[in-house]
């Protein structure tokens, strides 16, 4: 069809491009108007990225809510219910307490490196959200090195924890700062090797290649996605127990024990800046599990055949709401863990379990080369469980809590 | 041509500022953005895969590293650096001057690294992917056996001796 | 010292279990409480103040009340204005002024009796000391106020309260309480017909005597006479 000069498709409205069709139509009339076509391009990215952007942004607002109201629910209680209906004005009520706080610096902290810190850490967070793709045809920014360029963003988080515990010169920000990072380094490692598995299997760096490649299903409806294969399994339970500490949430919280460092490196912060800091860990905690269903859980892929006709991007944000749903869950259930339970777990526990996926997944591979699934399942589940019983052996013989624990003096 | 224009000064001022500020976690902080603005330079240049790679080994490992280490230290005096950075500046540029000269005359010399770059990567991932595991093979395995020893290593220091704590004593 | 507590367990001798188990278990106490809490009202068991209050206990004490015998407070006032309280008072937040009439005498009621809820701690001595039964602890709890000086001085006209409120508030010593009342009002008014039955006795005593001896007199007057 053409409008004025510029061709307008239909099938832009059509419900599997919806997420496009703000790119779309701001590329239309840019072209309506005249403009050049190097300007239209650009108005089309800054569309896309702005997308991304509201998107996140306003399931950030959501999420603050429903987490509240989900723990309260757990805690046997009804959580905000008095900004609107339901509570659904408490994200916009609370953006406004936010906005007028004052902003305090304090005297002896190194103002420009402090300001720097929460803009540090929103960025990355953006910046990896706009790798992943949420439908069929709906990569943000379609990079052949998307998984690269994820865990390369995400290193700059790092640093700017680092720059807001340091410049904040105080010491609960400093200590809260070196527990952070030494958290986050520790557990970047079976993030990166259990997604190493995944890279291993489907030959290939680029995250819309790694959703196709989990296309199509068994025996006609058992979906192929990485999870539901021996070494997938493994590799994404470590996967998703990483991103819980990667994301600093609960049980793995430790950065803003408040009963011990009080907030961590947010301590001197207030107002906006404070607020930043949260939109940063929920637009990470949304990266993170985009990246997981990206690699585990066959991303914007239906679990049924039957259901197929729904558009793609609408099963990834289903997925998304379900993981999300489950760290909840975990918030509202676990205490935190202590900081040398924490290395200990990553480091005696996540990273063997993750290296011994890679021979799980190379196992795999040439098994399935040979076109025989039971030769495969017989010879990679040997692999999978003997970490389990390895284990259980420890749990039960060593790390047990009646043997571990003597209380010598609180009687 | 333009991306190079403004990252090469950008670069280079982060550098000169790494090694003048006096303050060592802003020295650190410069260095870090110094050779992240490399990895944007390599990105900008059609090399996508060392750029990124750039980015999380020098930016997410070793400028952690080189802060984490700076925390351990002593924080140090301002004045008293001034002075130590007066006595230790001449010898250190003194030292790096003959790199200086060798990049220009390098430069100068190979005439193509002054072109403008491709705007596609000379050679694609999996080509790249492909010459590491034939040709470089053994040196990908040795720096594979390396690494894993050092994990190791790492996860033994991590582990707490597994001494039982005495009983206390009654009294 | 050496208890059991402090001696290595017997290795094999407890249960295994598989590492996670625990965790799962935990997972399922949560997600249940979660699920009933929207169905069940013992799982979400929250009053929500404003519109919902909860019932408060008998033995929930704030600031204290003056309680009046039938429809007037002018009238009913148990208070007599005998100051004790006010002299019991740890924080000193009561204040009284005996009524009295023009001549000066006391009407046995109080004239002003202000408690200043801004001082008052809540200890209960000066229903504990009252021997008129008058003052006691209230119930109510919404007293805030936007002005901290006379809207926080309460005065008779918010002190008193009626026994039904007393009634309605503690129901049991409100009861104990009426019972001595009466059985006190019964005993007085039997020592009452007491006094009034010797006084009438007396009397008649008196007048008989008065009769015999106006006989007697009249008798002797008559002798005499005679």
């Amino acid at each position: 069809m053409m409008l004025g000069n510029v061709e307008f498709e239909m099938a832009w409205l059509a419900p599997e491009q919806w997420p496009r069709l703000p790119q779309h139509l701001v590329e239309w009339l840019v072209a309506l108007c005249g403009l050049p076509e190097w300007l239209v391009s650009i108005a089309g990215w800054f569309t896309s990225a702005g997308v991304v952007v509201g998107v996140f942004m306003g399931l950030f607002a959501l999420l603050s809510l429903i987490e509240r109201k989900t723990l309260a629910r757990v805690q046997n209680r009804y959580g905000p219910n008095r900004a609107g209906w339901f509570g659904i004005l408490q994200p916009v009520a609370d953006g406004i307490k936010m906005l007028t706080k004052e902003d305090i610096v304090p005297a002896k902290a190194d103002w420009l490196l402090h300001l720097l810190g929460p803009v540090l850490i929103v960025i990355p967070s953006i910046l990896a959200l706009g790798v992943i793709p949420y439908g069929q045809d709906w990569v943000p920014v379609p990079l052949e090195l998307g998984l690269v360029f994820f865990f390369a963003v995400g290193a700059m988080t790092e640093i700017a924890v680092f720059v807001a515990g340091w410049a904040s010169g105080s010491k609960f920000p400093m200590l809260g700062a070196m527990r952070a990072i030494s958290q986050m380094v520790s557990y970047e490692l079976p993030l990166i090797i259990s997604a190493l598995a995944v890279v291993m299997m489907s030959g290939t760096l680029s995250l819309p290649e790694i959703v196709e490649s989990q296309g199509g299903y068994t025996l006609g409806f058992l979906p192929q996605w990485n999870l539901f294969t021996p070494w997938g399994l493994s590799a994404g339970v470590v996967f998703f127990i990483a991103c819980i500490a990667e994301a600093n949430r609960c049980p793995f919280d430790l950065p803003e024990g408040e009963s011990e460092i009080v907030a961590g490196h947010m301590t001197e912060y207030s107002g906006f800046k404070y607020a930043l800091f949260f939109i940063g860990e929920y637009l990470g905690l949304f990266a993170i599990s985009a990246l997981g269903i990206t690699l585990f859980l066959g991303g914007w892929q239906s679990p049924l055949p039957i259901f197929d006709f729904l558009p793609s991007w609408l099963w990834f944000f289903a997925k998304l709401a379900v993981v999300i749903f489950i760290f909840l869950w975990i918030r509202a259930t676990f205490p935190r863990v202590r900081i040398d339970q924490l290395m200990r777990f990553a480091w005696l526990c996540l990273i063997p379990i993750a290296l011994l996926s890679l021979p799980t997944a190379a196992i795999w591979h040439y098994a399935n080369k040979a076109n025989n699934d039971i030769v495969a399942w017989i010879a990679t589940m040997p692999l999978v469980l003997i970490p389990w019983v390895v284990l259980t052996v420890l749990f039960n013989r060593r790390l047990s809590p009646a043997t571990t624990r003597t209380y010598h003096f609180a009687e | 041509m333009i991306p190079l224009l403004i990252l090469t000064p950008a670069i280079l001022l982060a550098a000169i500022g790494a090694a003048w500020k006096a303050r060592p976690v802003h020295a650190a902080l410069l260095l870090a953005l110094c050779l992240s603005l490399v990895g944007c330079l390599y990105v900008a240049m059609g090399a996508h895969f060392i750029g990124l790679v750039q980015f999380s080994v020098y930016v997410g490992a070793v400028a952690i590293l080189i802060v984490f280490s700076l925390l351990i230290t002593r924080p140090s005096d301002d004045d008293e650096e001034k002075v130590r950075r007066m006595k230790t500046g001449m010898p250190a540029l003194a030292c790096s001057l003959p790199l200086l000269v060798m990049l220009g005359f390098t430069m100068f010399k190979q005439s193509a690294l002054l072109e403008a770059p491709a705007d596609e990567p000379a050679m694609s991932l999996k080509v790249l992917g492909e010459i590491l595991f034939t040709d470089y093979a053994p040196a990908v395995l040795a720096m594979a056996v390396l690494l894993t020893a050092v994990m190791i290593g790492a996860a033994l220091f991590a582990r707490e001796p597994s001494k039982k704590p005495e009983p206390p004593s009654d009294s | 010292m050496k208890d059991a507590k402090h001696q290595e367990p017997a290795g094999k001798a407890g249960k295994w279990t598989i590492p996670g188990y625990g965790l799962l278990q935990g997972l399922f106490v949560s997600g249940r409480n979660m699920v009933e809490s929207y169905y069940k009202k013992e799982r979400c068991p929250v009053i929500q103040y404003p519109e919902e209050k909860a019932d408060i206990s008998p033995n929930f004490r704030n600031f204290p009340f003056l309680c009046y015998d039938g429809d007037r407070p002018e009238t009913g006032l148990r208070c007599t204005a005998c100051g004790i309280c006010e002299k019991e008072c740890p924080p000193q937040c009561i204040y009284i002024v005996m009524d009295r009439d023009e001549n000066g005498k006391a009407k046995k009621r109080p004239k002003v009796f202000d408690i200043d809820i801004s001082v008052c701690m809540n200890c209960g001595i000066c229903a504990e000391v009252c021997p008129f039964d008058s003052i006691y602890m209230d119930g109510q709890y919404e007293m805030a106020t936007d002005d901290r000086f006379e809207k926080l001085v309460l005065g008779l006209d918010r002190l008193a309260k009626s026994t039904d409120y007393h009634m309605q508030l503690r129901p049991k010593e409100a009861t104990a309480v009426m019972e001595k009342r009466k059985a006190a009002e019964e005993k007085k008014k039997a020592a009452a017909a007491a006094r009034a039955a010797k006084a009438k006795a007396a009397a008649e005593k008196k007048a008989k005597e008065a009769k015999e001896q106006a006989e007697k007199n009249a008798d002797d007057a008559k002798g005499g006479t005679e």
